[in-house]
């Protein structure tokens, strides 16, 4: 872009001053990975994730299909949530050790085959027919990005993952009012304010004979249960493939629901 | 057989200006070009010269195409309403202004580059019309009846409203252009427009064709504004034969061979294509903008510039750099691209120096006007 002579006389120009931008705002000096904390980080200032905030619940009540709004939403106003959880993970056995691990679900992680071929009743076999029903993968989960710590960034990715495991753990499907319980059962369970929001704000795209029955018997029961049940972060999913998905609901005090929910169609 | 090549370059060289720029885009041909005759330029600023800006990156040349063809090919559907949130409408007040500061006159052959979706096409064709409308109530009212023969062509429908006038749009990426196809045929324009898939820095067009040429927000996405001068040369990779490199595909793939030069194979295989010649080929935007353009024809370039108030300035700077790639994400789902695009603004050169690189590209009485405190700068430039 610019000519040879330009280039000589560069150094002659740093009298001529360029608005740079100001010191406070984040440049993107670092694009190439030095001041990045994980291949996926864009770093934030404060106005720009209080913008984010409130920009991406807008969005997402205005537009439900977008998902990746709610997932900004979750990373931006997760913060002091996310390192409460983590040291809650830390204190738990198991879910140190998936702290250290840092494993993830995912298409190219998961052994297909094998989870197809566990008997049924299996947690491995009811979360792999809870894909095929809802016709959803784990893969569709966007990266973290504004996070800005590292272990915090692998906490909501893996929260995000567990996501799919709770439905199955409940019974419930993909569908909103199925989405609107699991919500309710990790905004008890987590505290974190994007499952609050969506917990509270979700519910105003109901018709009013779904919010009926919402209200009335499916918010008590999640509630009733997150409140009992230990933090389902701290369970090493990929290593209770073949363990029956009714002990493991007994294990974690999870009642049966108090109706079915009828999935997509 | 460096001789003869050092020989065409350096009678070139003497007749042009001091400034010289070999834009070698091979990197195996750095070594074995004779770097005595023509000037002591040292090693590092021709290997700067392979590299270049993306937004605040530094990314090699050909890498500069490909990432600019796919941020625009991922924003291409929200870009209409990307602009609007992101100027808060101002940028249409921007696109009038360069329109009126254009004063198509009726048979205006206007070549719009990098308009991808139509903002400038359709404000001209809309000139245009109203144009020929008045002309036509002027002529009414002042008693001037209408021939029969344009009676005629009115019940027939096959009055050229637009007198003549006609508007070519030219982008090189093609997500871009069919958004500009669909708005068009949403809103309802059919004649004067024509679409084309082409490279700023390699037009497909034959020398001489267009009375105004325009890029409104493009050319600071160009990788090549200015390279080469009168006088210089650049020296491009084989093969020379249109549609084989994808950023030339004209129209059917109908490149016109320029000059003999590109038409000789050199022992080498490389081709030579002269900036001297009267043919003019160039391989940079504005070289080519007055390529194709006609004697007394117009450049206009509408481009964000350099902030001249400093209270303005702070503002937009913290307006550009936290707000907007906010409202890429929440709106488009892309943070990187405008965050690419704010930077992209800040690496394009001032109004002044925008001013010399037009000079120097050959056009005259070259003037800029300030929009918006300098936000945004409208450049003009004639072909004499």
């Amino acid at each position: 872009m610019r000519t040879l002579l330009r280039g000589v006389l560069r150094p002659l120009r740093a009298f001529r001053s360029r608005p740079w931008p100001a010191a406070d705002v984040p440049l993107r000096a670092t694009s190439h990975g030095t001041g990045l904390l994980y291949p996926e980080h864009i770093p934030t200032s404060p106005l720009q994730k209080a913008l984010l905030a409130a920009g991406s619940a807008g969005m997402a009540l205005y537009d439900p299909y977008r998902h990746d709004m709610v997932a900004v939403l979750g990373e931006t106003t997760g913060c002091r949530t996310l390192k409460v959880l983590r040291d809650q993970m830390r204190r738990d056995p198991e879910g140190a050790q998936i702290l250290q691990e840092r494993p993830r679900i995912s298409l190219s992680t998961l052994d297909l085959g094998k989870l197809r071929s566990l008997p049924e009743g299996s947690l491995g076999r009811e979360y792999l027919r809870f894909l095929d029903v809802n016709r959803v993968s784990p893969d569709t989960r966007a990266p973290t990005r504004f996070v800005d710590s590292e272990e915090l960034a692998y906490v909501i990715q893996r929260y995000r993952e567990v996501h799919d495991m709770l439905h199955t753990l409940l019974g419930m499907p993909t569908n909103i009012l199925g989405e609107i319980v699991v919500k309710w059962f990790e905004a008890v369970q987590t505290g974190l304010p994007m499952c609050i929001l969506s917990a509270l704000f979700g519910p105003i795209q109901l018709s009013a004979q779904n919010l009926q029955v919402l209200v009335s018997k499916l918010i008590p029961w999640a509630v009733q249960n997150a409140r009992r049940a230990p933090c389902v972060l701290n369970l090493y999913y990929e290593r209770r493939w073949e363990q029956p998905l009714k002990a493991l609901r007994q294990e974690l005090s999870i009642t049966e629901p108090p109706m079915h929910v009828q999935g997509p169609a | 057989m460096a001789a003869p090549r050092s020989w065409v370059l350096w009678s070139f060289c003497c007749r042009g200006s001091s400034r010289v720029l070999l834009g070698c885009r091979l990197p195996g041909l750095r070594s074995s070009w004779p770097r005595g005759p023509l000037g002591a330029r040292p090693l590092s600023q021709e290997k700067r010269a392979t590299e270049t800006h993306f937004g605040f990156e530094t990314v090699s040349e050909e890498e500069k195409g490909g990432k600019v063809y796919q941020v625009f090919e991922s924003v291409a559907k929200k870009y209409d309403v990307m602009n609007d949130m992101m100027s808060l409408g101002i940028h249409r007040i921007w696109k009038d202004l360069l329109l009126w500061k254009m004063r198509p006159f009726p048979g205006t052959q206007l070549l719009d580059v990098a308009g991808g979706t139509g903002d400038i096409a359709f404000r001209f064709l809309n000139y245009v019309q109203a144009q020929h409308q008045r002309k036509e109530k002027r002529q009414l009212r002042a008693q001037q009846n209408l021939s029969w023969e344009e009676i005629a062509k009115k019940y027939q429908n096959e009055e050229d409203s637009l007198d003549g006038s006609h508007v070519m749009v030219c982008d090189i990426n093609k997500e871009m252009l069919k958004i500009g196809k669909q708005k068009a045929r949403a809103r309802g324009y059919k004649a004067g427009l024509a679409w084309v898939v082409g490279d700023a820095e390699e037009l497909p067009f034959d020398d001489d064709k267009f009375d105004v040429y325009t890029i409104a927000f493009g050319i600071r996405n160009v990788t090549h504004i200015d390279q080469g001068f009168p006088g210089g040369t650049v020296v491009e990779s084989p093969p020379a034969d249109a549609g084989d490199t994808g950023s030339r595909s004209g129209p059917g793939g109908s490149h016109m061979p320029r000059s003999g030069w590109a038409r000789e194979p050199w022992p080498l295989s490389l081709r030579v294509r002269s900036l001297c010649s009267a043919a003019g080929e160039a391989t940079a935007a504005l070289q080519e903008a007055h390529r194709v353009l006609k004697p007394g024809g117009r450049f206009l370039c509408l481009e964000f510039s350099q902030v001249n108030n400093p209270l303005v300035s702070r503002l937009y700077d913290v307006y550009s750099f936290q707000v907007i790639p906010v409202l890429g994400e929440v709106i488009a789902g892309d943070w990187k691209s405008y965050q690419y695009l704010v930077e992209s603004i800040r690496q394009f050169p001032s109004q002044e120096e925008f001013k010399e690189m037009i000079e120097d590209a050959g056009f005259q009485k070259v003037t800029y006007e300030n929009l918006t405190s300098g936000i945004v700068a409208i450049h003009s430039g004639f072909k004499l």
